[in-house]
């Protein structure tokens, strides 16, 4: 068993500091280069025709009149792009059905959302296509329509797909619903362990979705040549699997297409799929030139995936000592358009932080006319600690229990049960918990109309595939090149711990992000994995170097490798009695490389495992105007297990992040829609994120327990900081108007009605 | 040696091994086990193979044939997670 924690065998130099991140200049001094800021000669403006209505069949398209426009090059629709075979491929969360996927990059038989792409032109410039675009005509039967999931379920319900059968039920259901598929995770018995209970708790909750946020549109330049090679520069949360999806729906080989990473800003889950670069690939093979597609806001908000809106029932039962006997909950999940909620996930995150010896999840993934859902940090962790973590707040009360004392009590660590078979591998949580038990703020005394709300939660963390190569530069200055998109500052920690293995200064090393054809597959920066699998790569290629760079000292020494040891970035003899040999440098043996062997250069390659989960617990302190409903954050203090902090100011910073995001979901945002299913707020005026005015200092509560599965023991920081601010919030809001809100946002109006007792 | 003690899902066991949801299963290494249980349910080694990952003791891996199985560890295919 894999457990506690690991000491080092000597204190680190660099890991856990704070340089200057290597991509800090370009992006201040507006130099970088995002994925709209690519160019190329010749290049089209494409634009993409969507649907305004919710549910519609599409009858017939007529792009005739477009594509007589004088500069318009092509215009394409569904049927330009290949058809896919029904099937479900890959793992079942993560399941991808291309059949699905090429219909939400355009639709064919119906349009299932407003927004939902119709066509495409490619035109000499941005008018010319927007003017094309009103010149297709679409002939549209009008259906009813469906948005909200507790709607979506019924069983006269609006039909997206008139044969879709719910999966994981047996016997099959007979007709067919908007329910994509149930899942269960049981543990237990259910009964048994209510009737141990002195005190059970039953409420219901709504949650809404929520989009990702980020400030940058989707866009991308597409060129396809004439040889059938293509290139792409993309703004993306993984380039290779833009590559693969890409290359897939549009029935090309990987080895014909090379993506290119262009600079991210912001994905938070929600550039992980595909939506606008096969529509511009398609459109640059049909016209010869390159395409420019680069999405505005309203068509980031009405057609790209935001996490699910939900409905859930939670249910927990605990004796008077506190001690949590039994839950059951149901969470039903908007998957959007098409199926793919992460409702899996937030079933088996839902009692994850705590030791029940009786549970059961269950979670059913239903499609409604809305985008289709998307990751997003965490993805659907959040929405089932709403849920559990309020009816905590509750219980703890109804014993009289110190809420941090409830959670300290049930408390998992290595060695507790799960929900889903395997038992915890690793500690972390209850550090979380007796942090925030020992900050002075915690006792601190709160004012008419305050309260004090915690909160915690949990998130698996990934590992996975990933590629790094390390090249050894004459002067014995240091390139790595990794296939990672840096999204949070990975391109600082990768350097940190090269330079930290190999022994030499951080800014000796020289961090980058290479394309597809350069180097080897890198999965997506995403689920907390870079830091941890990248990680491993990246050092894993260091000590490669370091092998050869003590090989050629020997060489140079007519010694035996074996005599040569490496030690804070020089090669030295381990045993004088080889000779009185004085240590070599790393520069001095690059300065040599040609005559000991030529590049020193290596390249690794993982598959990690054993990566170890995120916990986090946070208190909230908020004060509520009775006359208006409004929610002031007064402080946020957010602790959480980061393994080791490999560059401690962008942990900090991600934690921060993951903060300001889940106090946006819990008090503002939402997707607003019209009566006839169409998005009203699909701007940043009205769906409101929250902004600096908005948020207090959060103070922030690094817990070090490491991983050792891990070169410095780096877990994922990410994702986990996002799921305990809405149920802190609402436990906080208790509090301070003895109102409990069960619904989000946690908006004025919502606030107010409920102090009034409406 | 003792074998590894192996449980797969609820879902899994229904769908694939007439409702069997633990094994006792000889293996030093992920490939011997697929191996070993794909020779119990032909196909079976296949489909652990991509839609699964696995955990060893507790400890989560992606499936990879070298992942090392120690003796009398327990050892539960899950669904493979995705993250944002």
């Amino acid at each position: 068993m894999l457990t506690k924690t690991m000491n080092p065998e000597k204190a680190l130099k660099l890991v856990g500091s704070s340089p200057v991140r290597p991509d800090g200049v370009p992006k201040v001094t507006g130099l970088a280069v995002y994925g709209a800021d690519t160019s190329l000669p010749g290049m089209l403006w494409g634009k993409i025709l969507r649907s305004p209505h919710a549910h519609a069949r599409i009858k017939s398209i007529n792009t005739s009149k477009a594509a007589a426009l004088p500069g318009v090059k092509a215009v394409i629709t569904g049927a330009d792009l290949p058809d896919h075979k029904f099937e479900y491929v890959g793992p079942e969360r993560v399941a991808v059905n291309y059949w699905h996927m090429t219909r939400n990059i355009m639709a064919r038989e119906k349009a299932l959302y407003e927004g939902h792409a119709i066509a495409a032109v490619a035109a000499t410039s941005p008018a010319i296509a927007q003017h094309a675009l009103e010149l297709i005509e679409v002939d549209y039967e009008i259906l009813p329509h469906v948005i909200d999931v507790d709607a979506a379920m019924q069983a006269d319900a609006p039909l997206l797909f008139e044969d879709m059968i719910m999966r994981g039920v047996e016997p099959a259901p007979t007709k067919p619903s908007n329910v994509s598929k149930r899942i269960e995770f049981a543990v237990g018995d259910i009964e048994a362990g209510f009737a141990q209970a002195d005190e059970i708790v039953e409420m219901t909750f709504k949650t809404a979705a929520v989009h990702q946020g980020y400030i940058e549109p989707h866009s991308c330049v597409a060129r396809f040549g004439a040889d059938g090679q293509c290139e792409l520069w993309s703004a993306s949360q993984g380039h290779f699997v833009v590559r693969a999806y890409t290359a897939k729906l549009l029935g090309m080989d990987i080895g014909s297409l090379l993506v290119h990473p262009a600079e991210i800003g912001g994905g938070f889950g929600g550039k992980t799929v595909v939506y606008v670069e096969p529509v511009a690939v398609a459109l640059s093979k049909k016209t010869g030139h390159p395409v420019k597609i680069m999405m505005s806001r309203e068509d980031v908000l009405k057609a790209t995936g935001p996490t699910s809106g939900s409905s859930m029932k939670v249910k927990i039962g605990v004796t008077k000592d506190g001690k949590i006997v039994a839950a059951d909950s149901t969470f039903n999940f908007q998957a959007g358009a098409f199926p793919g909620s992460p409702v899996m996930n937030a079933c088996m995150c839902a009692y994850a932080c705590y030791e029940i010896p009786n549970s059961r999840a269950v979670g059913f993934d239903v499609v409604s006319n809305r985008p289709k859902s998307a990751a997003y940090r965490a993805p659907g962790s959040p929405i089932s600690a709403f849920g559990v973590e309020s009816v905590l707040d509750v219980l703890a009360k109804k014993i009289g229990m110190d809420p941090l004392e409830l959670r300290l009590k049930n408390a998992v660590s290595a060695g507790s049960p799960t929900a889903w078979g395997p038992k915890h591998a690793h500690d972390g949580f209850k550090e979380t918990i007796e942090a925030l038990m020992k900050h002075p703020a915690y006792k601190t005394p709160l004012g008419k109309n305050q309260g004090r709300g915690v909160a915690s939660g949990f998130w698996f963390n990934g590992g996975g595939e990933s590629a790094a190569t390390v090249h050894v530069n004459e002067d014995g200055s240091v390139v790595i090149a990794t296939g990672s998109m840096d999204v949070g500052g990975s391109r600082a920690s990768m350097a940190l711990m090269a330079a930290e293995t190999l022994g030499i200064p951080y800014e000796k090393v020289r961090s980058t992000v290479a394309d597809t054809a350069s180097i080897g597959y890198n999965h997506v920066t995403g689920g907390s994995r870079v830091t941890y699998a990248t990680g491993i790569a990246v050092v894993d290629a260091c000590k490669k170097v370091i092998d050869d760079m003590r090989s050629r000292a020997a060489m140079t020494w007519d010694v035996s490798i074996d005599d040569v040891i490496w030690e804070d970035g020089h090669a030295r003899v381990a045993d004088k009695s080889t000779g009185d040999h004085a240590p070599l440098s790393l520069a001095a043996i690059a300065a040599k490389r040609a005559v000991t062997g030529g590049p020193i250069v290596a390249e690794a390659a993982v598959n990690a495992g054993g990566m170890a989960p995120g916990f986090g617990t946070q208190f909230f302190d908020v004060e509520v105007d009775p006359e208006t409903g409004h929610t002031k954050i007064l402080r946020v203090v957010a602790a959480q297990d980061v393994g080791r902090a490999i560059h401690h100011d962008y942990c900090e910073g991600q934690i921060q992040g993951g903060v300001v995001q889940g106090i946006g979901w819990a008090l503002n945002e939402e997707y607003i829609y019209d009566k006839e299913g169409r998005l009203s707020n699909a701007g940043f005026l009205d769906y409101r994120i929250p902004v600096a005015s908005d948020l207090p200092h959060i103070d922030v509560v690094m817990v070090e327990v490491p991983n050792p599965n891990h070169p410095f023991g780096a877990k994922g920081v990410g994702e986990v900081n996002i799921v305990p601010p809405m149920a802190a919030i609402a436990n906080a809001i208790e509090q301070a108007t003895g109102k409990r809100m069960t619904s989000l946002p946690m908006s004025p109006p919502k606030v107010l009605a409920a102090i009034d007792g409406e | 040696m003792a074998p590894a003690h192996v449980v797969l899902t609820s879902g899994f066991s229904r769908r694939y091994t007439n409702g069997i949801k633990e094994f006792d299963i000889d293996a030093t290494n992920v490939r011997g086990l697929l191996k070993a249980m794909d020779q119990l349910y032909p196909g079976l080694g296949e489909i652990l193979e991509e839609e699964t990952a696995i955990a060893i003791d507790g400890e989560l891996h992606e499936v990879v044939y070298t992942q090392v199985i120690r003796p009398g560890c327990e050892i539960f295919f899950i669904p493979r997670i995705e993250g944002g």
